[in-house]
């Protein structure tokens, strides 16, 4: 099974292997976010409306995730999520970087490199099978276009590509539109997602009070 | 935990912490309820913290229910559990009521 990192960054992989443009900075905001999700959903971790917990320190394996609780464990003066979420985006590490390693070392993207008037280096990463994405795209559809309580990890999956602006890889606009309720109301039920949202509206207010500068 | 039939009601009442800990619990004991039986209740007068993994073990539960035809009602929340119910909009997913139904 995909890590939701991974699933993440396989929705903003687009036809020609080219990565969406997410928001600004609700990508690198939403990326880490997927991973605290995957910590949850391995039992690693555990939030309550503030608070987030490791509950079970031993590595699991996965060089991520095993990167963000050794960071977490050097850290417990860190003790709410967003404090989290913030701390983790402020090392810059290349988490969208390191899913797409993986994707390719499962067989699903492939690497492509070219050079753009001869001295631009050019990356692509075109699926190299298109059953994995298909299948993260129709979840994610049904999701938010049927009235049925989806399975938490879907729960989890819509929230963040809200949060990375990566639901209109899934559905048009008009299909957003019409579901906006439904949207905010499953990004609402996770605190992880709720804080992501925060701590994007929080960095949003300081860009637009961030002095303008002229030289 | 535990589990009792009344009035056509299988009540399960849930005590001490909902968390990381007891979320696999949980979920699998408010999964077969709603496997067994068509009207459940999951009474949570006795727990006094739940965290998210409590409330994906809950929403687990009701999403099974959903599969199965069966009611799943949750009740008796109090305090902080109340709190993170409504903070997380739990009632648009769930029925949630005071009383237990029955």
């Amino acid at each position: 099974m995909l890590s939701m990192l991974e699933e993440v960054v396989l929705l903003a992989v687009d036809e020609t292997g080219r990565l969406e443009p997410g928001r600004e900075f609700g990508m690198a905001y939403a990326l880490v976010g997927a991973v605290f999700f995957d910590l949850a959903m391995a039992r690693k971790i555990d939030t309550d409306t503030e608070e987030i917990q490791i509950i079970d320190a031993r590595p699991a394996g996965n060089a991520v995730w095993d990167r963000v609780l050794a960071q977490m464990r050097e850290r417990p003066d860190l003790k709410t999520v967003r404090d989290w979420i913030e701390a983790i985006f402020g090392r810059n590490d290349d988490l969208e970087g390191e899913a797409l390693a993986s994707l390719i070392g499962r067989g699903i993207l492939r690497h492509e490199k070219s050079k753009r008037l001869w001295i631009i280096d050019v990356e692509r990463f075109p699926l190299a099978d298109k059953q994995p994405q298909r299948q993260v795209r129709q979840r994610l559809a049904e999701a938010i276009l049927t009235d049925t309580i989806p399975d938490t990890r879907d729960i989890m999956l819509v929230s963040i590509a809200e949060a990375c602006g990566l639901l209109r890889c899934v559905l048009k606009e008009d299909q957003l539109e019409a579901r906006r309720a439904r949207i905010e109301m499953l990004c609402n039920l996770e605190t992880i997602s709720r804080k992501v949202a925060a701590a994007l509206a929080g960095l949003d207010s300081s860009l637009r009070q961030a002095p303008i500068r002229l030289s | 935990m535990k589990q009792d039939v009344r009035s056509g009601w299988c009540v399960v009442e849930i005590r001490g912490r909902a968390d990381a800990e007891t979320a696999d619990e949980l979920e699998q004991m408010l999964r077969a309820a709603v496997e067994q039986h068509a009207k459940v209740a999951a009474d949570f007068g006795g727990v006094d913290y739940i965290s998210s993994a409590g409330l994906r073990a809950v929403l687990q539960a009701a999403r099974a229910a959903q599969e199965h035809n069966a009611e799943f009602v949750v009740c008796q929340l109090r305090g902080s559990v109340k709190k993170v119910f409504e903070v997380s909009g739990m009632h648009h997913v769930l029925r949630i009521q005071g009383d237990p139904p029955c």
